[in-house]
């Protein structure tokens, strides 16, 4: 029969995980969490403190709370945890948590950047990947990427991106152009445009992609065109603008327009003969592609040899001025209008 | 000889005996061992209550036994003092108790029994030996099933399936909630994740603006700074070259200038330097400052030593006109007495030949004072009325002509001096 017996088993419920812990019920599981992770003795306890706690802060509404309950601090010292389990499930709970802008305020305002950042060191795999997707998830907004500047991350962060694994070295990537937004002398000081030439020659698009772009952001100030020209980015930008992956293209031609600003970058970029792979682009199907590459052309435009060669290839540019994107159409005048500039 | 109690199988023993209790058995009155050894499963258990050996009563004041081994005579003696005292409280007591009254004369009390059945009162109790003894312990045999007796009606009811409980229809709201609650929250992801996404697009079409005007805002900037640079360069270079011209016209204007003007120079500074001095004949000039001062310092020193003899002379010259004209002033009171004198005599003799000495001696008389005044007038010049009188004669002459007249008079005083002294000399 399908009736129920009233054996009681000695088996647990199905479905419950027994490497959680269990939740009290409404306001008072983030609390008996919160005393869980702060009890030093039972390692085995906290485990099961931070496992739950991760799944529990995946609902938003959860997040605010535990926020308020001051679960981060407790969650910081777990960071320096002799666990493994500890550290990895903290550091993907600090990365549910930067993913909210009041999280990002609590991670700010407690101060865990250091901590995080110290985790970089990590032997585990995982607690490092996490650790930089937090980083990341925080440098996305101007504040957070300003805290990461102050605590002086920049250096550390190109350090690590020479050496780690391309999983994470994409989201070390992705970190350092938030900074460079906010401030470019610290990763020039620390040889920043070195290591993002060498990436320039990575397996993966993505790495090639975001390198270019963070070279672009570097090559903004004056200080970083000198080092682009002076290291050698040039050549191997232009070996990129023929690449398959349409964000490597713009990226390298966005870098390129920047650095061939100055003067000196004009002629580096003429003399490593820069117009032929840049004029394929200006048909180029991703528009970012074509407003970039029209910005490289503006900039050689402007140095006598540039505009000597371009007056050639005047009429391709011309049609791009009924272009459907309003932005490609006001570049491609400007490119226009300095290829037959007389002085 | 105990039996140990046999160990009860069930699982729920706790309790392990080191020795298992038992029942302490009788002593033996006889002491016969073959006799007993048959016997010797059922071994006499006496009874607790009548034990000698177990203590009954209170314990607080039990006999202890005396230490020492042999009686302490003083206590032997209390103790059967203590004897003979309850046997005498006994006795006393026994006599107190109320008695029920003797008996009536040619009775007796006697005790006797009023029971329905008569009762052999004998000391000997009556004892009978019955054994017991339970069998080896067995397992506890399972209760057999406790089968009431039937009473009442029978009646049966059978529940079939889905009557009592439809479980597709009460699984139903379960499985909504499990399921909404499972769509809601990848809903809430997905759209999460789609937002997020969203953003990121909005951020690079963004940043590809921005990243454009970036270029456009630099590359402007180079430009205008290049054509700045230029600018000043070449306005520089303007300066530079009006500069230059300048200065040549500035050249050859001082240069023309310049050769006017030294064109007399050469004449100029010679004719300056001839008219400061600067072109001198040795020998004049050695003449003009080594000799000329030398001879007028020389003639100085000459004029000088005149001078000064000059005055001394005219001091000597003082002197002795002074000595004179005092010594004349005498003679001529003198004179005048004996011309006084004389004439009186005369007039008395001859009157026109006195008139004719006063007329010749008048002239010389009027020179006398002259040189006389003029002499004590230098002679002496703190002489206040001498000096009176020679201001007024220089005052005098001094009217008619000024300096050169003072200067003649000096001159006249010096020539009178000399006449004076001529006279002198030709005295």
């Amino acid at each position: 029969s399908k009736m129920a017996t009233s054996v009681i088993s000695a088996n647990l419920p199905p479905n419950i995980d027994p490497t959680k812990a269990t939740m009290a019920y409404g306001n008072g599981a983030l609390r008996r969490l919160n005393r869980e992770l702060q009890d030093t003795e039972n390692m085995l306890t906290r485990q099961k403190a931070v496992k739950a706690l991760c799944d529990y802060l995946h609902d938003h509404e959860h997040v605010a709370a535990a926020i308020h309950e001051g679960i981060v601090v407790s969650l910081k010292s777990l960071l320096r945890d002799t666990d493994v389990t500890c550290r990895q499930l903290s550091t993907m709970c600090f990365y549910v948590i930067s993913q909210h802008s009041v999280g990002r305020e609590a991670i700010l305002d407690t101060g865990t950047i250091e901590p995080l950042s110290a985790l970089f060191e990590d032997a585990e795999d995982i607690c490092r990947r996490n650790a930089h997707m937090a980083i990341e998830m925080l440098s996305e907004v101007p504040f957070g990427a300003d805290g990461i500047v102050q605590a002086a991350l920049v250096p550390k962060l190109i350090e690590k991106v020479k050496s780690e694994h391309d999983e994470i070295k994409e989201y070390i990537l992705d970190t350092l152009h938030f900074c460079l937004i906010v401030n470019t002398q610290d990763a020039l000081k620390a040889h920043g445009m070195e290591v993002f030439t060498s990436l320039l020659a990575s397996n993966l698009a993505t790495i090639r992609a975001k390198a270019a772009r963070d070279i672009m952001d570097l090559s903004v100030p004056l200080d970083g065109k000198d080092k682009a020209v002076e290291v050698g980015t040039v050549p191997a930008l232009i070996g990129l603008l023929g690449d398959n992956a349409s964000a490597v293209r713009a990226n390298a031609a966005g870098a390129l327009s920047f650095i061939a600003v100055t003067t000196q970058g004009k002629y580096t970029a003429l003399n490593a003969d820069c117009v032929n792979p840049l004029l394929p682009l200006v048909n180029d199907p991703n528009s970012e592609v074509r407003v970039n590459a029209l910005k490289v052309v503006t900039c050689l435009a402007e140095a006598p040899e540039g505009r000597k060669i371009l007056t050639g290839h005047v009429e391709q540019i011309r049609q791009l001025e009924s272009d459907e994107i309003t932005n490609v159409r006001k570049h491609a005048e400007i490119a226009v209008r300095v290829i037959t500039w007389r002085p | 000889m105990a039996t140990a109690l046999a160990q009860q199988p069930n699982e729920g023993n706790t309790y392990t005996f080191s020795s298992q209790p038992r029942a302490v058995p009788n002593r033996r009155k006889y002491r016969d061992q073959f006799a007993q050894q048959n016997s010797d499963e059922v071994p006499h258990h006496g009874n607790l209550m009548y034990d000698r050996r177990v203590i009954r009563g209170n314990t607080y004041s039990q006999h202890v036994l005396p230490a020492v081994a042999q009686p302490d005579p003083v206590e032997i003696q209390r103790q059967q003092e203590m004897r003979r005292r309850a046997m005498a409280r006994k006795r006393a007591r026994e006599q107190l108790r109320p008695k029920s009254p003797e008996a009536v004369e040619g009775r007796k009390h006697i005790d006797i029994q009023t029971e329905l059945y008569l009762e052999e009162l004998a000391d000997r109790i009556e004892e009978a030996d019955v054994q017991c003894q339970t069998d080896d312990f067995l397992d506890r045999p399972p209760s057999p099933l406790f089968v009431p007796a039937k009473s009442g009606e029978d009646k049966e009811t059978q529940i079939l399936d889905n009557e009592l409980f439809n479980f597709d229809i009460e699984v139903k709201p379960i499985l909504e909630v499990l399921v909404g609650k499972t769509i809601e929250q990848s809903l809430l992801e997905v759209c999460g994740e789609e937002e997020l996404a969203n953003l990121r697009a909005q951020q690079r079409a963004f940043e590809e603006l921005r990243n454009a005007e970036l270029v456009e805002q630099q590359r402007l900037e180079e430009q205008d700074r290049r054509h700045r640079e230029e600018k000043a360069r070449r306005v520089q270079q303007q300066r530079e070259v009006q500069e230059k011209e300048r200065e040549t016209a500035n050249k050859i204007a001082a240069r023309a200038f310049a050769q006017s003007y030294l064109a007399d120079l050469v004449p100029s500074v010679f004719g300056t330097l001839a008219e400061h001095g600067y072109f001198y004949d040795p020998v004049e000039r050695d003449v003009e400052s080594g000799f000329l001062p030398w001879l007028v310092d020389a003639v100085n020193t000459d004029i000088d030593s005149s001078v000064r003899a000059r005055a001394l002379l005219d001091g000597l010259l003082r002197e002795v006109i002074r000595d004179r004209h005092t010594a004349y002033r005498a003679l001529e009171t003198r004179i005048e007495q004996q011309r006084m004198a004389e004439e009186d005599r005369r007039a008395m003799v001859d009157p026109s030949a006195a008139a004719a000495s006063e007329t010749q001696s008048q002239p010389r008389d009027e020179d006398e004072n002259d040189a006389m005044a003029n002499l004590e007038a230098t002679g002496a010049p703190g002489d206040a009325p001498d000096a009176d009188a020679d201001d007024s004669a220089a005052a005098k002459e001094a009217e008619d002509a000024g300096d050169a007249d003072a200067e003649g008079e000096a001159d006249g005083e010096g020539e009178a001096d000399a006449d004076g002294g001529d006279g002198e000399d030709e005295n």
